[in-house]
């Protein structure tokens, strides 16, 4: 059983992309985005994810974020899985991606809609 | 004929495949990464390196759901021949043939020649597992790939879940979603397409000189004849 284990383990990481491997880069960029300011944070939004932004609010990416109730807490937990990753903040939902320029956020103010699913008030289109 | 050309001459068919495996692995490979890159870049993300392809989820799982139903298929039909017989086909044993045959016909035991397998004539348990070994390790690598499959298929699937902003599901819950049934039938159903086109076409069709074929002037309802 133990062999077992140790094998899907083995698996599951392997073709996860090793996701521990990323789990202190994932924990850190999230960790950056909940103690940053608006600048900072859009920052560390995927290109789609400012895009999105931007299209709301023409006054630009940094005022959009000031309004908007996003997380600040600690990291309580995170998951990774290949380039994808989710991060929880004990007052928020964040999920990020692996881009050549780092790990990114894809979308955050995450709140469960059913069936596991999020509505995000920042996400790409 | 030196010894090497002997050699690749003598096991052209495993070298051949073998070769062609690897070929055509490494085609998916690229192929693979490519088409990954495309969809990254129209969503504002980077291309992906072959490097990194080669151990994400979406590779792994792309290789494993087909060797698990091609390794599923050899198993079916090792097992399967045993006792499903069709008439005039060359996968085909004979008619009257239908069954585990005897040990005279299978040269087990007592029967066993100077030139047959050590385990062949040893008796016991060592002869059962011997006169089983072909779809015993056929149906054990199926279940290894098959296993495989279910875990490299959850793990893209928790990558498409997040991707979508969604929980990922624990492996158990993988195993009762669509997708992993998706991936299984739609390779076990072309699998067994092929053997049964095969058995069928080829009691009236021929190719001179493949064993998998009957002589091109044998009569069509012939059975078990080899080309």
């Amino acid at each position: 059983m133990r062999t077992t284990s140790a094998w899907l383990t083995a698996g599951v990481l392997l073709v996860s992309g090793c996701s521990d491997v990323h789990l202190p880069d994932v924990e850190q960029a999230a960790r950056d985005f909940a103690a940053g300011d608006a600048d900072a944070r859009c920052a560390l939004l995927t290109d789609a994810a400012f895009q999105a932004v931007q299209h709301e609010e023409p006054a630009g990416c940094p005022v959009a974020l000031e309004d908007l109730p996003l997380g600040t807490g600690e990291v309580e937990s995170a998951q990774v899985w290949d380039s994808e990753a989710q991060v929880r903040l004990a007052d928020d939902t964040l999920f990020l991606t692996r881009t050549p320029g780092g790990w990114e956020v894809a979308a955050a103010g995450c709140r469960p809609c059913g069936d596991g699913r999020y509505d995000c008030l920042v996400e790409g289109s | 004929m030196s010894g090497v050309r002997r050699f690749l001459s003598e096991n052209s068919l495993s070298l051949g495949f073998g070769l062609l495996f690897v070929v055509t692995l490494a085609g998916q490979a690229v192929a693979g990464a490519a088409q990954l890159s495309e969809e990254r870049q129209d969503e504002g993300l980077g291309p992906v390196s072959l490097g990194h392809y080669l151990t994400s989820s979406s590779f792994a799982v792309d290789v494993m759901e087909n060797w698990q139903s091609e390794y599923l298929q050899f198993s079916l039909y090792v097992f399967a021949t045993v006792w499903l017989v069709q008439r005039g086909s060359p996968a085909s044993k004979e008619l009257e043939a239908v069954g585990t045959e005897s040990d005279e016909e299978q040269r087990v035991g007592a029967h066993a020649r100077a030139d047959s397998p050590r385990w062949a004539g040893a008796g016991g348990w060592r002869t059962a597992v011997f006169s089983r070994s072909l779809g015993l390790v056929f149906g054990a690598l199926f279940l290894l790939t098959w296993a495989a499959t279910s875990v490299a298929g959850w793990a893209a699937y928790n990558v498409d879940q997040l991707r979508s902003h969604a929980d990922p599901v624990s492996w158990v819950g993988y195993l009762g979603r669509p997708d992993f049934w998706d991936r299984t039938f739609q390779n076990w159903q072309s699998e067994m397409l092929a053997v049964g086109s095969m058995a069928v076409f080829a009691v009236y069709l021929r190719q001179r000189g493949s064993p998998e074929s009957k002589p091109v002037g044998a009569a069509h309802p012939d059975t078990g004849a080899t080309g």
